[in-house]
């Protein structure tokens, strides 16, 4: 392997760190900081995209040497980095939105000029994407978790950027809570894993399930689940998400929802694939029902969201089920030795992991756009904004249909991948256990389905229509650099929609690593423009073909209007009113309301309460005055975590007489439990 | 047209059928009208007779039609009539309040059937004709059971236990091929048409003294 | 394999042709089954021309999205109808796509669909939309299901090869897993048509209404394109009815004109048979409360998971 690849991806880190340094360094001058400090983090993820970029095009061998960054300065400690094929596809991740997002930070982060401390944003946003990018790259235990601590850290700051207000500060707590939660299962899991192995390595790591007995292999895997399942917002773990990711600044809700939950899914592979190999089945199967449960709460509980950035936040945790349904049939299948057909369910999570960021990041910006605008994130208060924001409101359509995984964009081509493993996956094994696979996959129809339903809400509400506040009918359309962040995202989902045997083949070295197989020859035919099941016969698709039919298809409405409409003219007109004097924009159908028969629906999940107050003078059906108010249950929230927190309460307020506050009973808990693990040792 | 020829049409139909058995009673358990309620129990039973019928032609086993005449005549017929007769009787057309709603109680007959399946599945060897009949009597048992235990309503209750027996029925017709011996079988028709009819009567007594048919009230027994 | 222009031709022709007769059929035979005279079945083909003819009527708060949407929903139901095999074997688009990408262009059209009748600003539009998107999200999984149990048979997601395989034994007709599946379809069917027990295709202005309560802003050319493009949605889902659970008389694409006639014959008779089970169900069932449509569909979810289930002991 050419070292060209390995040092410009060492020039991006130095960037990111010289942008975090020279932001805090310009913070008195905030053009300036905001100017060097994107710009360096723009800088940075180019390096880092042509480096991952083209480490991946080169079909690496598995790259097994480490480089020091440092040399060791503590002992135990090794700055060691290793840009191995899965590194290299998350590297490319985040150094493909750090692009945009910097671009786009560049005019959002001018909203705050006068009011905030640039520079601090401009650094921790660099700080954010230097720390991401070495948990990809760690290659020593401890370095990961300097890496991992760091990035909770900046991400947790800046999630209270706006710091008075109670949300944003309520959020971040919550976050850094349930995230060190995590990380303590993590270095647990680590730590087992150190004693079979006697190394801090990740390299001396590699196939070390075979050298565990199977209940400690299992032990260390739920460690894992649980510790990466927080970060990734994995259902019943996901609480902090939807609390922490909308109150962020938009730019930085992009880069959590986007890069920061999928290093849990990098964390996963790497662990299931790269260190325990081998999987038992009860990985798999709990990984694809957890992954099912998720996808299918995820959306409903965006459902019933009317605050357009927790919608999106919500929407994350079920992308994230999605992903983890293709990971979790890649390790069933494994079990049950089909290599070929795990490399496609892997295939299938990968692709929607890189899907999810960009058009995720996508529709967050476009979120901040419109907040940038109309100054609140209530749906019930947009409206009519394709109109004054008509290059937005094009983004944020593409980014909804992407998302809702409609052809031929590029969430239609990784949940294609999904469906065609888990077909082929039925016929992988006789046991029962099988029709895991189908029932997913349906689950995996209502979730798209469902998703389709919210984002008809999420644009038609906040984007159709007459508006629905003077704030809206104000709004204007964003700065150039804004549109540009997100046009550049519009056009990296277009290309991985259109042009799937590009990723196809630069996800081939990963495949090879984890799994050993390659497969893009097989799901590629003519040139990557019609992809294959892989099986013979089994089913192509061509999104490209899709796009041109459609095109070629325009043909028929336009010869019937050469033929029959010649004379036809066009009035514009007020909408019907059934015969009142016009329409207002209260009359117009609301968020709340849209999603009322699917809150009807699910009302033993949701436990919809209402509550009507109606004042009436003569007769009652002349209402003077009328109140509504309607809530709905996150049933996780009341029935898991708040008894929890209760017990967590009750027990600390017990243990306060341990506190006796004098420095002598101090000394002898600590001595006693000196003795206690002397005692322990013997 | 010899035996062997016919054999996989004749498994196809007997499969077919038994399916639809199963499709009727999930029916069954979504529908709330009660005369509804007792025309598909009698084209669940019409088609436990056709099974036999065809079970009986292939075997020629010429006990077996006696068993689909009976069937015929008992459940498809007179039952029905019997239940229906009561219906009007007791001026209740509709009111079923089944303690779970329409879907989760079709997703749990759903998931009764996957359980029959399982629990069948280490027997389907033993089958001659028709692969699955054997899992769709153990789903149609429980679904029944399910459906005693699911709706409030003596009549209902009545009707879900027949549908079990029909089950029972079945399982005898598909596991052992030549049915049971036939004055098991015999006694096991009486047994229910008796019950059915003090059933009936219980039922009758039930809304004459509480006004309602609503079994949970039975608890004011106590006194 | 690759597309061939003049079958890609001729079914977009029979498509566009064939949509509007099937819905006036189902239209007049409806109304005389209810004692009525009811229009000619070639009414619709008389409506769409007038449509065609008429000035348009635009709302004041529509914006782009309105009038893209008719030409999506009509692109993609003639899309997914090239994708489905109606005389012969392969269809003509089986390489761009196949059952998969058929729900895809489905859901595509509904999305448009669904944003147009928001868009004008008027309560009933955004009633419909809500509901619409609400029931295809409730029939979603038993379409997915059904069309997982045929595909696993044939081990394929391509249509062309489902009613390949379904073809080389047609004993499998009488599959049981066959038979529900294709039950749970057609419950399916009636959901996404807007047909009776689900909705009332022949209601304009009742607060019960899904489908023409998005419609009701469109006008003009407009309203030309959504009426054929949903009557192509239902011959689409009919063929897939016909053909893929019922191969019977499907021609391969070698095939001479003499078979192709028989397999246009035979495809006609099934799809006449189909519209007859349809009209039937609309003219004995009342329809649902919108509350009580989730009950029937997750029936069908039920029955998709029984033809699983059939499927999987059949093996």
């Amino acid at each position: 392997m050419t070292d060209f690849p390995l040092s410009l991806l060492g020039v991006a880190l130095w960037a990111y760190l010289a942008g975090a340094a020279g932001a805090l360094v310009f913070q008195r001058f905030e053009k300036l900081a905001n100017g060097f400090g994107f710009g360096m983090a723009a800088a940075g993820g180019l390096c880092g995209l042509v480096s991952c970029g083209a480490a991946l095009a080169s079909g690496m061998p598995v790259a097994s040497r480490s480089i020091e960054l440092f040399p060791a300065l503590i002992p135990l400690v090794r700055f060691a980095i290793r840009a191995d094929a899965l590194g290299c596809f998350f590297g490319l991740i985040v150094s493909l939105l750090a692009v945009p997002l910097s671009v786009y930070s560049l005019g959002y982060a001018r909203s705050y000029f006068g009011r905030r401390n640039v520079g601090v944003l401009a650094a921790l946003f660099n700080l954010l994407l230097l720390s991401i990018t070495l948990v990809f790259l760690a290659d020593h235990v401890f370095f990961f978790l300097i890496a991992w601590e760091l990035m909770a850290l900046s991400a947790s700051i800046l999630v209270c950027f706006e710091h008075e207000q109670d949300e944003s500060r309520g959020g971040a707590v919550l976050f850094f809570v349930m995230s060190h939660i995590g990380t303590a299962a993590l270095i647990l899991g680590f730590l087992l894993l150190f004693q079979a192995s006697g190394s801090y390595a990740f390299t001396d790591f590699h196939a070390l399930g075979a050298k565990l007995s199977a209940s400690r292999r299992g032990g260390v895997f739920l460690l894992f689940l649980f510790g990466f399942g927080i970060k990734a917002g994995l259902v019943p773990l996901h609480i902090w998400l939807p609390a922490a990711h909308p109150v962020a600044p938009s730019n930085v809700s992009a880069l959590m929802s986007g890069v920061l939950i999928k290093t849990g899914v990098y964390g996963l592979i790497r662990v299931c694939f790269d260190f325990l190999g081998a999987p038992p089945q009860w990985w798999g199967v709990a990984v694809l029902g957890l992954g099912t449960v998720s996808a299918v709460l995820g959306v409903l509980f965006a459902l019933m969201e009317h605050d357009l950035k927790r919608l999106l936040a919500y929407h994350s945790i079920e992308n994230i089920g999605i992903i983890l349904i293709g990971l979790g049939a890649a390790l069933m299948l494994l079990h049950s030795s089909h290599p070929m057909l795990a490399s496609l369910a892997l295939i299938a999570g990968l692709y929607h992991t890189l899907n999810h960021a960009c058009f995720k990041a996508l529709l967050f910006l476009g979120a901040g756009a419109v907040l940038h605008a109309t100054h609140t994130r209530n749906m019930e208060e947009m409206g009519g904004l394709a109109k004054r924001m008509q290059w937005t409101s094009a983004f944020f359509l593409l980014g909804a249909a992407a998302i809702s995984a409609l052809p031929p964009l590029n969430g239609f081509v990784s949940e294609w991948f999904t469906y065609q493993s888990l077909l082929q996956g039925f016929g992988s094994t006789p046991s029962l256990i099988r029709l895991m696979f189908p029932l997913s996959g349906a689950m995996l129809a209502l979730t798209s389905a469902l998703a389709a339903a919210c984002f008809v809400k999420a644009f038609g509400i906040t984007f159709l229509a007459q508006p629905r506040s003077a704030h809206a009918r104000e709004a204007r359309e964003a700065s150039l650099t804004m549109l540009l962040g997100q046009g550049l995202l519009v056009a990296v989902c277009v290309v991985l929609g259109l042009f799937p045997g590009i990723l196809l083949k630069l996800l081939d070295p990963l495949t090879h690593q984890l799994i050993g197989e390659r497969l893009s020859q097989r799901l590629s035919l003519a040139g990557g423009l019609v992809l294959s099941s892989g099986a013979a016969q089994g089913g192509t698709v061509s999104t490209l073909g899709i796009v041109l039919m459609l095109v070629a298809l325009l043909a028929v409405p336009i010869v019937l209007w050469a033929l029959f409409a010649r004379g036809a003219r066009t009035r514009i007109a007020p909408t019907w009113d059934c015969g009142l004097r016009g329409l207002t924009p209260h009359m117009q159908y609301t968020a709340t309301g849209f999603s009322k028969p699917l809150r009807m629906i699910f009302k033993a999940l949701f436990r919809p309460r209402r509550e009507v107050q109606r004042e009436y003078d003569l007769s009652p059906y002349f209402a003077t005055t009328l109140r509504f108010e309607s809530h709905v249950e996150e049933v996780f929230q009341t029935r898991v975590y708040r008894p929890l927190k209760w017990l967590v309460l009750r027990f600390s307020r017990r243990s306060r007489a341990l506190q006796a506050g004098s420095i002598q009973a101090y000394l002898i808990y600590i001595f006693l439990t000196l003795l206690a693990l002397l005692l322990f040792a013997l | 047209m010899s035996a062997s020829a016919t054999a996989p049409i004749g498994s196809q139909i007997l499969t077919l059928m038994a399916a639809l058995m199963l499709v009727l009673q999930l029916f069954i358990i979504a529908q709330r009208r009660l005369l509804t309620n007792i025309r598909l129990f009698a084209i669940q039973s019409l088609l436990l007779a056709g099974i036999a019928a065809v079970v009986a032609f292939h075997h020629a086993a010429n006990h077996v039609y006696l068993v689909a005449g009976l069937t015929l005549v008992g459940k498809v017929v007179l039952l029905p009539w019997l239940l229906t007769r009561l219906v009007y009787r007791i001026q209740i057309h509709q009111e079923i309040e089944p303690l779970l709603n329409a879907p989760s109680s079709m997703l749990i007959g759903g998931g009764l059937t996957l359980l029959g399946y399982v629990v069948a599945r280490p027997f389907t060897s033993m089958e001659r004709l028709g692969n699955n009949t054997l899992a769709i009597a153990l789903a149609l048992v429980l679904t029944g059971f399910f459906l005693t235990i699911n709706r409030r309503k003596a009549l209902t209750q009545v009707l879900a236990l027949l549908t079990v027996e029909n089950g029972v029925m079945l399982a005898a017709v598909a596991l052992t091929t030549y049915g049971m011996p036939l004055v098991v079988e015999l006694g096991i028709f009486f047994d229910v048409l008796v019950a059915v009819m003090v059933l009936a009567i219980l039922v009758y007594r039930i809304r004459e003294n509480f006004a309602s048919m609503d079994t949970s009230k039975l608890n004011q027994l106590k006194g | 394999m690759n597309p061939d222009p003049l079958a890609i031709l001729l079914q977009t022709l029979l498509l566009l042709l064939l949509a509007p007769l099937v819905s006036g059929i189902i239209k007049n035979w409806k109304a005389k089954l209810q004692n009525r005279r009811g229009p000619r079945p070639w009414q619709v083909y008389l409506d769409l021309a007038k449509f065609l003819r008429k000035d348009m009527v635009i709302s004041e708060h529509a914006s782009w999205i309105f009038s893209f949407a008719p030409y999506v929903l009509f692109t993609s139901a003639l899309l997914a109808g090239l994708m489905v095999p109606t005389l012969a074997t392969p269809a003509p688009l089986s390489l761009f796509g196949g059952a998969l990408a058929l729900i895809g262009l489905l859901a595509l059209g509904r999305f448009f669909l669904a944003l147009g009748g928001l868009d004008p600003a008027s309560a009933f539009g955004g009633m419909g939309s809500s509901r619409d998107m609400t029931l295809s999200a409730i029939a979603e999984p038993a379409l997915m299901l059904a069309i997982f149990t045929v595909a696993i048979t044939a081990g394929s997601t391509d249509l062309s090869q489902i009613c390949r395989s379904t073809q080389s034994a047609t004993w499998r007709l009488l599959n049981p897993a066959h038979v529900l599946a294709f039950a749970a379809m057609f419950v399916v069917l009636l959901a996404e048509t807007g047909r009776i027990p689900v909705d009332n295709p022949a209601t304009h202005l009742e607060l019960t209404m899904v489908h023409e309560a998005m419609l009701l802003e469109y006008s003009g050319r407009f309203l030309a394109l959504m009426e054929w493009g949903a009557s192509i949605k239902q011959l689409v889902l009919m063929t897939l009815l016909a053909n893929v659970f019922v191969p019977v008389g499907l021609a391969v694409s070698e095939a001479g004109p003499g078979a192709l006639a028989l397999s246009l014959l035979a495809y006609l008779a099934k799809l006449l048979a189909l519209a007859a089970a349809v009209v039937l169900v609309e003219t004995t069932n009342a329809k649902l409360r919108l509350f009580r449509v989730p009950d029937l569909l997750s029936a069908a979810f039920v029955l998709a998971t029984l033809a699983l289930l059939s499927t999987f002991l059949f093996q």
